[in-house]
């Protein structure tokens, strides 16, 4: 990874239409921002505010209808489906509301499956996935399934999945939506920490205490960025008073 | 380098997808069973059927090589006659007789053993020992080099047996059970029989041959062809055994057939009043009888696969439905079309491999059932069983292709957002 403080997302005008019925909908409708290395940036918005369309973008998974997004110097228009996934595979780490973990793989294998996508020999993988499930706390539950695990465990190993394949940043979206508060305060505490060791986190959500919590925060409306800004700021403003971006 | 992780990644990904089927095929045991049921009974009853035929074939080939493969069948019979009025044409030719035999003997310079067979059917006694409708045949020397068997114990017929017209016999092994029962076949020489209410001497007992076409082959006994025309009827039409070198065999049939129109007297236009019958028209008409047997297991083979793979096809798509959202994961930790597209080929075909060697296993079991309850044989070459679960495997892969491409298609974004 490269030091701490250069650009490594950057966003212009980005727009992200999608046909309805007939009716063009705007679910991005020219954002511009940027993000630089070791950042812990929250995206806030209510729902159909845009934001799962922008972290989809983000996310590789999805590509814009127009403007550029930069990811780590490389465009990301014009890339074919298999340099998608394998940009998806290096660059980012995705963790899910639902943890989105295999039911039928032990928590070992599932951190490992990256690495599969990857190309990683087996010895290798098994290492690196250890190494990851230690560093989210969890080395006495290798071999449990995601049913022998909390929820909360649960989150771990999908985080310890994120992490796994060194990617330049983490992509979470709504990652306590689906705990009770004290785990998911656990979850922030661990985001905390890995921020604090210089991982770069995007963290989707609709809960301005989470958002109060991060450093940076930006505000989604009606596919617009109306606030971007200190986390606290932007989830105690509201909707009314936008920051300039 | 590049190509090394490339190819890792593929080897790594293909076996990812065969333990993926595997822990699908143990979480869902009835499922999978029902579906590779339609591949089970397909490859079982191929298998089962084809094992048979080979098992046939194998017993066929071993018998039919006793019969003397460079040995031309002279006879008024053609041992295949076709048409409504072969019979009758058959029936009203001349009988082959003395005439014949001399003819030949004396002008068939290509033949390297000739002998008459004159045939009936008798039955044999020794005190209260009986051995019914024995195949009995009157021939010379030169019977056993046409083809008619080797001699287990004593001698066969010798020219002065036939010169001086004796009583003396060569029995089959069957015959000789039956007649001195416990006996070895060396303490049979000498010994009396009666075949009819003649009086003959053993010299010779025939090694065993076993069944040829489900005729017993151990059941027979060999006179001088004179004494059987003394004392079995001289009416009798003969049958001829001439044997040639196997590289001009047709030239001895062209010979042969040359002497006989001439003894017979059969004017230039009209057909031949014989017929020289070979073994390989046994096998001619064998193979073509397997071969439709063959294509008959191929159809049905065939139809049971494609039911089979619809099958497949069916809870292929039920599976893909069921783990869209799992694909979306898999996409968005960063696996290409191809890498679902492959693990679900995989998942496919090992499904419908693992019919197939379960299909294969029965089919053996099958087939071993059929060769103890009746006279079939059963053997099974280990290309039947590779052919069998690669055919399956190969029915997975194509009847899995669709709904495997239909995952691969799947957009990751509407596949993780899937109930």
């Amino acid at each position: 990874m490269s030091a701490v403080g250069e650009p490594l997302i950057v966003v212009e005008s980005l727009h992200r239409h999608y046909t309805v019925g007939g009716e063009v909908v705007r679910a991005l409708d020219g954002v511009s921002f940027g993000i630089t290395r070791g950042e812990w940036v929250a995206i806030v918005g209510q729902s159909g505010s845009g934001k799962s369309t922008l972290m989809n973008v983000l996310g590789c998974l999805d590509t814009p209808t127009s403007g550029t997004y930069r990811l780590n110097g490389a465009d990301v228009q014009g890339l074919t489906d298999d340099q998608l996934a394998s940009l998806r595979n290096k660059e980012i780490g995705f963790v899910f509301q639902t943890f989105q973990l295999l039911p039928r793989a032990t928590a070992l294998g599932n951190v490992m499956l990256p690495l599969v996508y990857r190309g990683v020999p087996k010895r290798q993988r098994r290492a690196m996935a250890e190494e990851a499930l230690a560093a989210v706390g969890l080395t006495n539950r290798l071999n449990h399934r995601p049913n022998e695990l909390s929820g909360g465990q649960r989150q771990r190993v999908a985080i310890a999945r994120a992490l796994v394949g060194q990617p330049s940043m983490l992509l979470a979206d709504e990652p306590t939506g689906n705990l009770d508060s004290a785990t998911g305060e656990e979850i922030i505490r661990l985001f905390s920490e890995l921020h604090h060791r210089g991982h770069t986190i995007l963290l989707v959500t609709h809960e301005p205490k989470l958002a109060a919590r991060c450093p940076r925060a930006i505000r989604l409306m009606d596919g617009h960025v109306v606030a971007d800004g200190a986390g606290a700021a932007v989830a105690g403003l509201g909707t009314s008073a936008p920051v300039p971006a | 380098m590049k190509a090394l992780a490339a190819a890792r990644r593929i080897l790594a990904e293909t076996l990812e997808g065969a333990q993926i089927a595997a822990e699908n095929l143990v979480a869902a045991r009835l499922r999978s069973f029902l579906t590779t049921l339609g591949i089970v009974i397909g490859v079982m009853t191929v298998i089962a059927i084809v094992a048979i035929i080979q098992g046939l074939n194998k017993s066929f080939e071993g018998q039919i090589a006793t019969l003397g493969a460079h040995t031309l069948y002279v006879s008024k019979w053609a041992w295949f006659a076709e048409g409504r009025d072969a019979w009758w044409e058959l029936r009203n030719r001349k009988d082959l007789g003395a005439k014949e035999l001399q003819a030949v003997e004396r002008e068939a310079t290509l033949a390297t053993a000739i002998a008459p067979m004159a045939m009936t059917q008798a039955d044999l006694k020794r005190d209260t020992f009986e051995a019914p409708n024995v195949q009995l045949i009157g021939t010379n020397a030169q019977y056993l080099t046409t083809g008619g068997g080797t001699v287990g114990a004593g001698r066969f017929l010798a020219e002065t047996d036939v010169e001086l017209t004796r009583s003396t016999a060569v029995i089959g092994a069957d015959v000789a059970d039956r007649l001195f029962p416990g006996l070895q076949p060396g303490q049979v020489l000498g010994r009396k029989l009666m075949i009819g209410e003649v009086p003959f001497q053993v010299v010779g007992v025939m090694e065993r041959r076993g069944q040829l076409l489900g005729m017993n082959m151990d059941a027979n006994a060999m006179v001088p062809y004179t004494a059987f025309l003394r004392h079995f009827g001289g009416k009798r039409s003969l049958n001829l055994a001439v044997s040639g070198e196997p590289d001009n065999l047709s030239a001895l049939e062209d010979q042969v057939v040359e002497i006989l129109r001439r003894v017979r007297r059969v004017p230039p236009e009209k057909k031949d009043d014989f017929t020289l019958n070979r073994q390989e028209q046994f096998l001619r008409t064998y193979n073509q009888l397997t071969g439709s047997l063959y294509a008959v297991a191929f159809g049905v083979g065939l139809i049971t696969l494609i039911v089979g793979g619809i099958g497949i096809m069916n809870i292929m798509i039920v599976s893909v439905t069921e783990r869209t959202r799992e694909i979306g994961v898999r996409r968005a930790l960063g696996a290409r079309r191809t890498t679902i597209l492959l693990q679900f080929l995989v998942e496919s075909s090992i499904v419908a491999a693992i019919g197939g060697a379960i299909g294969t296993a029965l089919g053996l079991g099958l087939a071993q059932v059929v060769a103890l309850a009746s006279p079939l044989a059963a053997t099974v070459s280990a290309s039947a069983v590779a052919l069998g679960i690669g055919f399956s495997a190969a029915v997975g892969l194509v009847f899995g292709s669709w709904p495997a491409w239909r995952a691969a298609r799947l957009d990751p974004v509407e596949a993780l957002r899937h109930e």
